[in-house]
């Protein structure tokens, strides 16, 4: 067997321009989420502050649009993606014995081409026009009668659905060539299994975005009506493919923060994950069930009834796969000799205020009560209790859990508590009333509001900011642990099991160069 | 620590998945936008 010597690399910005190594590009993956997130918030405090009274104070009503529709395709493309597939390269190797992913190169490439992507999606707004302001899901007319941004948002859309495919193709390649011995598909981590039938998601759903959004191209420039009902398309047909990709995202953006979840619960309740097939068969279950529930998100646009109460059953029946995971990560606690580290609470709050948001989904799913609902703040509570404290609670567990592994060092625990006990106060304050003010009949995507609305939006925009600036903690925390601190053991936490913990902390460059033997 | 190369078998067995997975994906944005015309 040939070998070759991959030690030294490039020091410097050949390093991270150059790298193949998983850690390398994990780190890179990491870093450019954090940016994402800070310059998403950024747009959610400008939407927030705007929101703090009704009439117009700040912005202009065509930049708040802009700034709604940017940053939910910042936060989703470039916040939670990125940030779970920086997870993946970091830990998919490390948690199944491989010595790198299956296509270094491919990877490198799967990266840079999201600096690229983000820089086009926001130049949008140094633009005459400004960046696109039709919402994120970009339906037409809106979309086809937009001005130059909305060209360059669905270029950036490609740079981004290409990033996530070959990332797809990478991770599949990964896991399912480069196990190592013994490692059955059935003795993987739960976080590897999770990400596995994520990028299957991605690899189905990313191309029908791409197609969509290419045929909002062609009815722009070259004179096609896809979309247009004047010379024979149909907007509503836009709908469908869109949510076709659509709720399979909402999946891609949840599947990996179940594995996180399922990784971290186990390790501070010291017992085994309670029901791990199960857990593996309902992630299954979920993804297939995320393909046949998409025309739940467009019950108003006037669908034959029959297919309202398909959707709306199918929908119904997401519940059972996901009670599944909630109880097997109660049962897990269950008499466990829990800890409560800054991991734990963020998933501890992970899975109080998931299940809140899938709740609310319940609610959104029963289609006659969804006309009420349609389009209101109820929709934007839920999605937020889903994203916020279900995705970004998961990726800020999983970066407090796997830190002391990636730079050596034990974070700060008390900043850490401070920064989970600000978070979960903001958070709740933030999105909690806007149930409230959606059930009342606020509709979202709007900068001024009925007088009636004023002190649900201020709470909620007070909450905002505190969600916001309580960030800056976090920050604090990883930037301390980078440079220093207490020495981290190969086994960080106590109740750990898995092969990433049985390399030195930090990892050193390469791993399992010679694969590890599974029992 | 070197780098262990892969052997041949396991290489090929990955560019081969690889492949097969991209074609998947292109053939999926191509039948989208087939439905579209249709």
């Amino acid at each position: 067997m040939a070998t070759a010597h991959h030690d030294e690399h490039p020091a410097g910005l050949m390093r991270w321009l150059t790298s193949t190594n998983h850690k390398d590009i994990g780190t890179l993956y990491l870093v450019f989420a954090l940016i994402m997130f800070f310059i998403g918030g950024a747009m959610a405090l400008v939407i927030r502050a705007e929101l703090f009274q009704p009439g117009l104070q700040i912005v202009n009503p065509q930049f708040f649009n802009s700034m709604t529709t940017m940053h939910a395709l910042v936060m989703i493309f470039g916040g939670v993606m990125p940030a779970f597939t920086g997870f993946a390269n970091w830990q998919i190797p490390l948690m199944i014995g491989a010595p790198d992913m299956a296509l270094p190169r491919l990877n490198n490439w799967s990266f840079w081409l999201l600096p690229f992507a983000f820089t086009l999606l926001l130049a949008t707004l140094l633009i005459p026009g400004g960046g696109p302001s039709g919402g994120w899901t970009l339906y037409p007319p809106l979309s086809v009668q937009g001005s130059m941004g909305t060209d360059m948002t669905i270029l950036a859309i490609h740079m981004m659905g290409i990033s996530s495919v070959l990332g797809a193709i990478n991770v599949i390649a990964t896991i399912l060539n480069m196990r190592a011995p013994g490692m059955t598909l059935l003795k993987m981590p739960l976080f590897v299994w999770t990400w596995l039938i994520t990028a299957f998601l991605l690899l189905a759903a990313m191309p029908v975005l791409a197609g969509a959004v290419t045929m909002l191209l062609t009815d722009r420039h070259f004179g096609t009506h896809f979309f247009d009902a004047a010379g024979g398309g149909d907007p509503v047909m836009f709908q469908h493919i869109f949510w076709f990709f659509g709720h399979p995202e909402v999946y891609i953006l949840i599947l990996p923060a179940f594995g996180i979840t399922s990784q971290i619960i186990p390790t501070f309740a010291r017992k085994p994950l309670f029901g791990y097939e199960s857990m593996v068969y309902a992630t299954a279950s979920i993804a297939f069930l995320s393909f046949i529930v998409w025309a739940h998100h467009m019950f108003t646009v006037g669908m034959p009834l029959a297919g309202e109460l398909f959707f709306m059953y199918a929908t119904m029946m997401i519940a059972v796969p996901t009670g599944v995971k909630v109880f097997n990560w109660a049962a897990t606690m269950w008499k466990g000799s829990m800890t409560f580290e800054t991991p734990m609470l963020f998933s501890i709050a992970f899975v109080m205020l998931f299940t809140i948001g899938g709740f609310s989904g319940l609610m959104l799913a029963i289609a006659p009560a969804d006309f009420q609902y349609q389009d209101t703040y109820f929709v934007v509570a839920h999605f937020h209790y889903v994203l916020v404290s279900g995705a970004v609670f998961s990726i800020i567990a999983g970066v407090y859990y796997w830190l002391p592994k990636w730079t050596g060092h034990m974070y700060n625990e008390t900043l850490g508590k401070w920064h989970f006990w600000l978070s979960v106060i903001g958070f709740n304050l933030t999105f909690f009333p806007q149930h409230f003010l959606g059930l009342a009949g606020m509709p979202r995507r709007i900068p001024d509001y009925a007088l009636q609305f004023t002190e649900f939006n201020q709470w909620s925009s007070i909450g905002a900011f505190l969600f916001g600036f309580s960030q800056l903690l976090f920050v604090a925390a990883v930037v301390q642990t980078v440079r220093g601190g207490k020495k981290a053991e190969a086994k960080a936490w106590e109740g750990a099991e898995g092969l990433e913990w049985t390399v030195p902390s930090p990892a050193p460059y390469h791993t399992f160069a010679t694969p590890p033997r599974i029992k | 620590m070197p780098m262990t190369r892969l052997p041949e078998t396991q290489r090929r067995a990955i560019v081969r998945m690889a492949a097969i997975l991209a074609a998947i994906a292109l053939a999926l944005f191509v039948y989208t936008i087939w439905r579209g015309v249709k």
